[in-house]
C-alpha cells in the first residue's frame, strides 16, 4: 500500500539528521504560521506564488538559491570539521555512512539548488530589462520552471528526515548507485529531485534562447545587446543542448534500479562506463552554464565601475560563443583515467586546453576595460577584482589537469577538489555576490550597506584561500577526496588550517546576513531615488527602482550599443529629458497558479516514485496532466494596464530623473 | 527620431510573416502549395522507405555496403521530412530555424559519434566487465 | 521607395529578402508592398506565432538530443547480448513495414489537417486529425503486440544490455507517440469547442512539429535498430 515507506524511514537513531529535520520542520511550520497569522496569504498568492513576472520569479529563484547555499555550506562545515578531527586515528563525529551522504548532498545541493537557481534568477531578473522588453518569451512556463526547481529542493530536504540521501557523490556512478549496491532510497531521492528540477531548467533554457533571439526592443540588433544577454544566450543554448542528456542518463539509471534493466549494471551486458561518459557529457557543459552568465555579470560590473564601455565587445561575443560551442567537446577530461587510450585522451586534452583561450580573451578584455577608466572600488568591483585573481589561478590549475599524464596523478585527489572549488567559488559565487550587490537596488529600491559588504568580501576572499590552499597542497601530497577519516597524521596541520578557513568564510556569511539586516533597517537612508545608483550604461538603469511590473512605459528604440548611456549623455548635455512620449495601454500576461500546481503534483509523484507507491505516482501524474489541461483551457491570457496607470508611473519616473539632472547640473556648476 | 521616450508604432511587435516564421508554418502560402509539398514529401518518403526495406531483404546491393546504404537512405528521408513537411529551407525567412537545427545536429553528432568513439576505445584498452567482476573476489 | 526611409534595418538585407529570385524562402508569390523587417530582430519583438513556434522547435531539438542518448546507448550495447538473443531474432520485418507505413501516412494526414487549419476549415481539420490519431493508435498497438509477443518468448529488457537498450529506445519512442496521441485528443476537443483562436492555431503548429519529429525519429529507429539488426 505504501511501497517501501514505513515508520522506520524516519532516522530515529541518528541524532544529526533527526535534529536537523526537526529544526527544518519547525522553521517551515513557524514561517507558514506567521504568514497565516499576519494574513499575508492573499498577497503572497497573488503577487508572488502565481506571479509570471520575470522579476518576481528571478527574486524567488535567488531566494531559493540562497537557501541552497546555506544548506550546502552547512554540509561543507560538517565535512571540513570532520576531516580536521578524524586525523591519524580520530573518528570524528560522522559515521562513514553519514559522511558519504553529507558530501553527496553538499555537491548536489550546491550545483542544482544553489548555483543553478542563483544564476537562473539573475538571468530572469536582468535579461528582459536589458533587452528593453516587458517579459520573457513564455512567462507562465517561467513560473513552472521555478516551481519545479523548488519541488526538487523540497524533495532533497525531505530526505533529511524521511529515509536517507544518496551516498554516491553528487554524480551517482554505477554499479555503486545500482540497485544491488545502493538498495535504499537515497539514490532515488537524488534521481527524482534532479530529474524534476532538470525539466524546469530545460524549460528555462528554451525560454531564454527564444527571448534573446526573438524578443528584443526595436533597434537592438544582436551586436547591440549588452554582453550579459549574450552570455545568457550562450548559457541557455548549452542548457537546451545538454539537459536532455541528464534526463536520459538519470532515466536509464532509474530503469536499471527499479525494473532491473541493464544499461549500467556490471553484468549481463551493462556498461557502467557509459554512465560516466553520458553524465559528464552533461556535467562539463553544466559548469559553463554556470560560469558564462557569471562572466556576463562581471562584464557589466567592470564597465560600469570603470566608467568606460566594455573593451573589445565583438571579441567578447566571439569568446562567449566559442566557449559555448567548445564546452560541448571537452567532457572526457573528467575521466581521463577510465582507460580510453592515448588518442582519445589527447584529443580531449587538447580541446580542454583550447577552451581556456576564450576565457583568457575575456580576462584581458576586462583588464583593458579598467585601464584608462575612472575605477570606483564599490563592493561589486571588489568581488570582480577578487574574481580575476582567484579565477585565473583556478583556471591555471585547470589547464594543468587538462594534461592527461598530469591528471593521472591528481585525478580525484584534493587537488581536483581545490581546483573546481577555485573556479566555481572564484567564478560563479563571486559573480553572484557582485551581481546581488549590483542589482539589489533595482529589485528592492534601496542599496545594500557598503561597509558590511566590504567586510563580507574580505572575509569571503580570505576564507576561500585559507580553506582551499591547504587542499591544493594535500592533493599534491596524495590525499584523495571523500575521506571520512584521514590515516596520515602529518596532514592534520593542513586540514586544521582548512577548517579555520571555513570559519573565516562563515564570518563572511555572517557579515552578509548583517549587511542585509542593516540595509533593511536603514532602507530610507539607502534608498535609490533615481533608478540609476551606479551610473549605469544599459537599459535596466533607465527604469525606476524597483522597476514597475511592466518594465518600460514605452518600449525603447535603440540606436547604438549601451542604449541607456547614449540617452543619458544626451539628456545631461541638453540639460533636459526628451519630450514626454505618447502613452498607450499595455498588455501584460495574467498570473497563473499552474506552476505551483504542477510542482505540487510533481513533488507528490517524485515522492511516490522514490518509495515505490505506484498508485500515488499515478495519481500525481494524472493530477499534473489534469492541471495542465485546465490551464490550457483558459480564455483570458492577458490583461490591459490602463493608460492612466502607465502615465502615472512614468511621470513619477521622469520627475525623479529631472531631479537627478538638476543635481548633476548643480554639481557641474559647483565643480 | 530615436531615444528612450519614443514608442515606434510601426515597428513594435510587427515582424512581418514573410520575413521570419516558425518551422512548419507557412502563413502566407496557399493551401494548394502546402498540399503539393505534402504530396511530394509523402511520395519521396515512400520511395526511400520501400528502397530501404528492399535493400535489407534482398541481395541487390553488395552485402557489406548495405548498412551504409541504409544510413544514406535514412538521412535522405529525414531531409525529405525536414524540407517537405517542416518547410526548412535555406531562405532568409528560415535562418533562425536552420541555425537551431544545425546546432541540434552538432550536439547529436557529438553525443553519438563521441560516445561510440570513446566507448569502443575503452573496450579496446580495458578488460571486459565480466572478467573484471570475476577478479573481485 | 519612400517606404525604405521607415526601415531601421540594413538596406542590403532588406533588398536580399525582397529579391528572393529562386524562391528559396516560401512566400506568397503575389505579395508586394513594404517589408518591415528582416528577421534579424531589429524591428522589435516577434509575433506570438513565431515565438511559440520557435520555442517549440528548440524543445523538439532538445527531445532529439535525448533520443540520441538512447541511440548512443543502443550503439554501444548492440553487441552486449549476454548469451541471450541477438537483434536478428527479434525483428519482424513485415510488422516494422506496417508500422512505418502507418506513421508515415499519419505524418501526411497531419500535414493535411494543418492545411485545413490554415483555411480555417473545422470539418477537414478534425477529419484529418482523427485519421492521424487512428494511424498513430495503430502504430502503438502494433508495437505493444510486438512487445507482448517478445515477452512471451522470454525476451525482456532484463535479459541483456542489448535488449535493455532496444526496449528503452523503441519504448521511449512509443511513449512519445502515446503522449502525442493524448495531446491530439485534447487538440481535437479544443478545436471543436473553441474554434481557431490564435493560441489554438499556435498549439496546432506545435503539434504538427511534434508529430513530424516523431516520424523523423522513427526513420532512425527502423533503419538502425530494425533493418540493420535484421541483416547483422
Amino acid at each position: 500500500m505504501f511501497g517501501k515507506l514505513s515508520w522506520s524511514a524516519i532516522p530515529w537513531h541518528e541524532p544529526i539528521p533527526l535534529m536537523t529535520g526537526l529544526v527544518l520542520i519547525l522553521a517551515i511550520a513557524g514561517t507558514l504560521g506567521l504568514i497565516t497569522y499576519k494574513k499575508w496569504w492573499p498577497y503572497l498568492w497573488h503577487e508572488w506564488i502565481t506571479s509570471v513576472d520575470h522579476k518576481r520569479i528571478g527574486i524567488m529563484y535567488v531566494l531559493l538559491g540562497v537557501l541552497g547555499l546555506v544548506r550546502g555550506f552547512a554540509d561543507a562545515i560538517m565535512m571540513r570539521s570532520q576531516q580536521a578531527m578524524a586525523v591519524g586515528g580520530g573518528e570524528g563525529y560522522l559515521t562513514p555512512e553519514h559522511y558519504n551522504q553529507v558530501f553527496s548532498a553538499h555537491g548536489t545541493i550546491m550545483i542544482f539548488f544553489a548555483a543553478m537557481p542563483l544564476v537562473i534568477g539573475f538571468m530572469n531578473f536582468v535579461t528582459p530589462l536589458q533587452l528593453g522588453v516587458r517579459d520573457v518569451a513564455f512567462p507562465t512556463m517561467n513560473s513552472v520552471s521555478f516551481w519545479l526547481t523548488a519541488s526538487g529542493f523540497l524533495l532533497i530536504n525531505v530526505s533529511l528526515f524521511v529515509g536517507e540521501f544518496a551516498r554516491t557523490g553528487w554524480l551517482p556512478y554505477p554499479p555503486l548507485s545500482g540497485s544491488e549496491y545502493s538498495p535504499g532510497v537515497g539514490v532515488d531521492y537524488y534521481l527524482w529531485a534532479v530529474q524534476i528540477s532538470g525539466i524546469g531548467t530545460l524549460m528555462t533554457g528554451i525560454n531564454f534562447v527564444t527571448t534573446v533571439l526573438k524578443m528584443r526592443c526595436p533597434g537592438m540588433s544582436l551586436l547591440r545587446m549588452p554582453i550579459f544577454c549574450w552570455t545568457v544566450l550562450a548559457s541557455s543554448l548549452i542548457i537546451v543542448a545538454v539537459f536532455p542528456i541528464l534526463t536520459a542518463t538519470l532515466a536509464m539509471l532509474s530503469l536499471d534500479r527499479v525494473f532491473g534493466w541493464h544499461y549500467f549494471t556490471a553484468d549481463l551486458g551493462g556498461n557502467p562506463m557509459m554512465f560516466m561518459n553520458l553524465i559528464w557529457a552533461w556535467g562539463h557543459p553544466e559548469v559553463y552554464i554556470l560560469v558564462l552568465p557569471a562572466f556576463g555579470i562581471f562584464s557589466e560590473v567592470f564597465s560600469t565601475f570603470s566608467g568606460k564601455p566594455l573593451f573589445g565587445y565583438r571579441s567578447m561575443v566571439a569568446a562567449t560563443m566559442f566557449i559555448c560551442i567548445v564546452s560541448l567537446m571537452t567532457w572526457l577530461h573528467h575521466f581521463f583515467t577510465m582507460g580510453s587510450g592515448p588518442a582519445v585522451n589527447a584529443a580531449f586534452g587538447i580541446s580542454t586546453s583550447i577552451i581556456a583561450v576564450g576565457t583568457g580573451v575575456k580576462i584581458y578584455n576586462w583588464i583593458f576595460t579598467m585601464y584608462g577608466g575612472r575605477v570606483r572600488f564599490g563592493v561589486p568591483m571588489l568581488w570582480s577584482l577578487g574574481f580575476v585573481f582567484t579565477f585565473v589561478i583556478g583556471g591555471m590549475t585547470g589547464v594543468l589537469l587538462a594534461v592527461p599524464p598530469a591528471d593521472f596523478i591528481v585525478h580525484n585527489s584534493m587537488f581536483l577538489v581545490a581546483h573546481f572549488h577555485n573556479v566555481i567559488i572564484g567564478g560563479v559565487v563571486f559573480a553572484l555576490f557582485a551581481g546581488l550587490h549590483y542589482w539589489f537596488p533595482k529589485a528592492f529600491g534601496f542599496r545594500l550597506h557598503e561597509g558590511w559588504g566590504v567586510a563580507a568580501f574580505w572575509f569571503h576572499f580570505l576564507g576561500f584561500w585559507l580553506t582551499f590552499t591547504p587542499l591544493y597542497i594535500l592533493g599534491l601530497q596524495g590525499m584523495t577526496r571523500r575521506l571520512q577519516h584521514v590515516n596520515i597524521s602529518e596532514w592534520s596541520g593542513m586540514l586544521s588550517v582548512s577548517a579555520l578557513g571555513v570559519a573565516v568564510t562563515t564570518i563572511g556569511v555572517v557579515c552578509q546576513i548583517v549587511m542585509l539586516l542593516v540595509s533593511i533597517l536603514q532602507r530610507e537612508k539607502l534608498k535609490d531615488l533615481t533608478g540609476d545608483p551606479w551610473d549605469g550604461r544599459s537599459l535596466e538603469w533607465a527604469t525606476p527602482s524597483p522597476a514597475p511590473f511592466f518594465n518600460f512605459a514605452v518600449t525603447p528604440n535603440v540606436e547604438g550599443e549601451e542604449a541607456y548611456w547614449g540617452i543619458k549623455t544626451r539628456a545631461i548635455e541638453s540639460q533636459q529629458l526628451s519630450a514626454e512620449p505618447k502613452y498607450a495601454p499595455i498588455e501584460m500576461p495574467v498570473h497563473s497558479p499552474v506552476g505551483f500546481y504542477t510542482a505540487a503534483f510533481a513533488t507528490v509523484t517524485g515522492f511516490a516514485l522514490i518509495w515505490q507507491i505506484w498508485w500515488l505516482a499515478g495519481l500525481g501524474l494524472l493530477g499534473a496532466w489534469a492541471g495542465f489541461v485546465v490551464f490550457a483551457w483558459r480564455d483570458v491570457h492577458e490583461f490591459h494596464v490602463p493608460v492612466e496607470e502607465v502615465a502615472r508611473v512614468d511621470r513619477a519616473r521622469r520627475e525623479a530623473r529631472e531631479a537627478l539632472l538638476e543635481r548633476i547640473a548643480a554639481e557641474g556648476a559647483s565643480a | 527620431m530615436s531615444g528612450l521616450e519614443y514608442d515606434p508604432a510601426p515597428f513594435a511587435g510587427a515582424l512581418d510573416d514573410r520575413e521570419d516564421h516558425a518551422p512548419g508554418d507557412e502563413p502566407l502560402e496557399s493551401a494548394g502549395h502546402y498540399i503539393y509539398n505534402s504530396n511530394l514529401g509523402l511520395g519521396f518518403s515512400i520511395i526511400l522507405t520501400v528502397a530501404a526495406f528492399v535493400m535489407a531483404s534482398t541481395q541487390l546491393i553488395y552485402a557489406p555496403a548495405i548498412p551504409v546504404a541504409l544510413l544514406v537512405l535514412a538521412i535522405a528521408q529525414m531531409g525529405v521530412h525536414l524540407v517537405y513537411f517542416l518547410h526548412i529551407t535555406t531562405g532568409p525567412d528560415n535562418t533562425n530555424n536552420v541555425l537551431a537545427l544545425a546546432f541540434g545536429i552538432l550536439v547529436v553528432g557529438l553525443i553519438v559519434v563521441g560516445s561510440i568513439w570513446i566507448m569502443s576505445s575503452m573496450n579496446h584498452y580495458m578488460m571486459p566487465m565480466d572478467e573484471l567482476m570475476r577478479q573481485q573476489v | 521607395m519612400s517606404d525604405d526611409a521607415l526601415l531601421p534595418a540594413a538596406v542590403e538585407t532588406v533588398r536580399r529578402v525582397r529579391e528572393d529570385p529562386h524562391r528559396l524562402g516560401h512566400r506568397d508569390p503575389h505579395a508586394g508592398g513594404p517589408v518591415a523587417g528582416t528577421g534579424q530582430g531589429m524591428t522589435g519583438p516577434a509575433t506570438k506565432r513565431i515565438i511559440v513556434g520557435y520555442g517549440f522547435w528548440l524543445f523538439l531539438l532538445s527531445d532529439i538530443v535525448m533520443f540520441s542518448c538512447f541511440f548512443a546507448a543502443f550503439a554501444v550495447q548492440h553487441d552486449a547480448t549476454a548469451g541471450g538473443p541477438a537483434m536478428r531474432e527479434l525483428v519482424d520485418v513485415p510488422r516494422v513495414g506496417w508500422q512505418t507505413a502507418a506513421l508515415l501516412l499519419s505524418s501526411y494526414t497531419c500535414g493535411l489537417s494543418f492545411a485545413a487549419t490554415n483555411l480555417r476549415n473545422k470539418l477537414w481539420t478534425q477529419i484529418f486529425l482523427l485519421i492521424t490519431g487512428l494511424l498513430g493508435l495503430a502504430f502503438v498497438i502494433m508495437e505493444l503486440i510486438e512487445f507482448v509477443e517478445l515477452a512471451h518468448r522470454g525476451i525482456t529488457p532484463q535479459v541483456s544490455g542489448m535488449l535493455t537498450a532496444f526496449f528503452g529506445l523503441v519504448g521511449l519512442h512509443g511513449l512519445h507517440v502515446t503522449v502525442a496521441g493524448m495531446w491530439l485528443l485534447t487538440m481535437m476537443a479544443q478545436v471543436q469547442l473553441k474554434g481557431f483562436r490564435p493560441e489554438i492555431v499556435h498549439r496546432l503548429i506545435c503539434f504538427n512539429l511534434f508529430w513530424h519529429a516523431l516520424d523523423i525519429v522513427w526513420i532512425g529507429i527502423f533503419t538502425i535498430v530494425y533493418l540493420m539488426g535484421a541483416i547483422s
